[in-house]
């Protein structure tokens, strides 16, 4: 494959998906069918604020649901992924995959100059 | 860079899905509570005189399992938060079956009791409402087919001793026609045994999920 059509693949990964908070986030979600947010938080190390924002991009992006309700007088945030974020995250991978594939090795591209 | 982060994303996602089995297919302590009790209620129920106190007991057995569990589930073996596990097709299927049955089962035998002229008594009114609350019980908490069977089990040893009855234990009745419904019996402590054995070895899985969790927490700490 030539260097243009590379780049091309590496630009057309999804950038909503592609950042690696967001990344951890979906892949969490895509193995449950619901996940309270405290978990997230304790598996992802991510603060707060952080995690917050990132889900509300991807609650923006169509990708994730956010449900929040009382349990008891504590707040309770759950979040699942949709089917749209399914189908981003299996692209994504795809589209990764395939451009590590075709990325050259340093020994190798040292040899050919 | 882009290994490791493939390395720990699968990490993550297998931690999640071993995690999420706790809040539905994997009892663990609560399942060998089950099968504990399932046991008791047999055993007790058809070898001792059934004294009120014994009674009271054995009726509230299958609430207290069900406050059990689900206590166990949101303070050990959830309490990093809950996170529901993915059904799939065919375990949907199954348990809105079973579910099903439930259902049909204390209809008929609302509508029987209501057209024998089956007169009202708490007897009869707690052995009904057992009934129904298994279908509730059935369709909210008892999602895979040991839990179901053990589930039914106690909703229905603590409705027919309601009514001051029991599932009778095999061996203890010399009548020949009783021999079926014994036979049919001993499903259910036999049940229990796998139950208690599956509880156990779900236990010993979670304890080795723990460590996981809290090598990935600490590594987390660290690179914040």
């Amino acid at each position: 494959m030539n260097a243009p059509s590379r780049i091309g693949e590496v630009m057309a990964l999804d950038r909503l998906v592609h950042e690696p908070a967001r990344l951890l986030i979906l892949a969490v979600l895509a193995n449950a069918k619901e996940v309270e947010f405290r978990f997230l938080e304790q598996v992802s190390g991510l603060s707060k604020g952080n995690l917050s924002s990132h889900m509300s991009k991807l609650e923006a992006g169509g990708l994730v649901e956010v449900k929040k309700s009382f349990r008891g007088k504590r707040p309770l945030t759950e979040l699942r992924i949709t089917a749209a974020g399914r189908k981003a995250l299996a692209d994504y991978r795809q589209s990764l995959a395939m451009v590590m594939r075709e990325l050259p090795t340093p020994g190798v591209v040292a040899k050919r100059k | 860079m882009v290994g490791g982060m493939q390395e720990r994303l699968c990490e993550l996602e297998s931690l999640t899905r071993d995690y999420a089995r706790y809040s539905r297919s994997a009892g663990g302590l609560a399942s060998v509570l089950g099968g504990v009790f399932c046991l008791s209620s047999y055993l007790l129920g058809g070898l001792l005189p059934l004294t009120p106190l014994l009674r009271i007991g054995l009726v509230a057995l299958p609430l207290v399992w069900l406050l059990a569990r689900w206590s166990m589930v949101h303070r050990y073996y959830q309490r990093l938060g809950h996170v529901e596990e993915q059904e799939g097709t065919a375990e949907h299927r199954t348990h809105r079956l079973c579910v099903g049955v439930t259902l049909v089962v204390a209809a008929l035998q609302t509508v029987s009791a209501l057209m024998h002229g089956v007169q009202p008594s708490p007897g009869v009114t707690a052995y009904l409402a057992l009934v129904w609350l298994l279908v509730l019980a059935g369709w909210r908490w008892l999602r895979s087919p040991l839990d179901f069977v053990v589930g039914v089990f106690l909703f229905c040893q603590a409705a027919l001793l309601c009514v001051g009855r029991v599932y009778p234990v095999i061996g203890t009745s010399a009548a020949l026609d009783a021999l079926p419904m014994e036979l049919l019996a001993l499903l259910f402590p036999l049940a229990a045994l796998l139950m208690v054995a599956r509880g156990m070895a779900d236990h010993r899985r979670f304890l080795q999920l723990r460590e996981r969790l809290l090598r990935l927490r600490n590594a987390v700490a660290g690179e914040s």
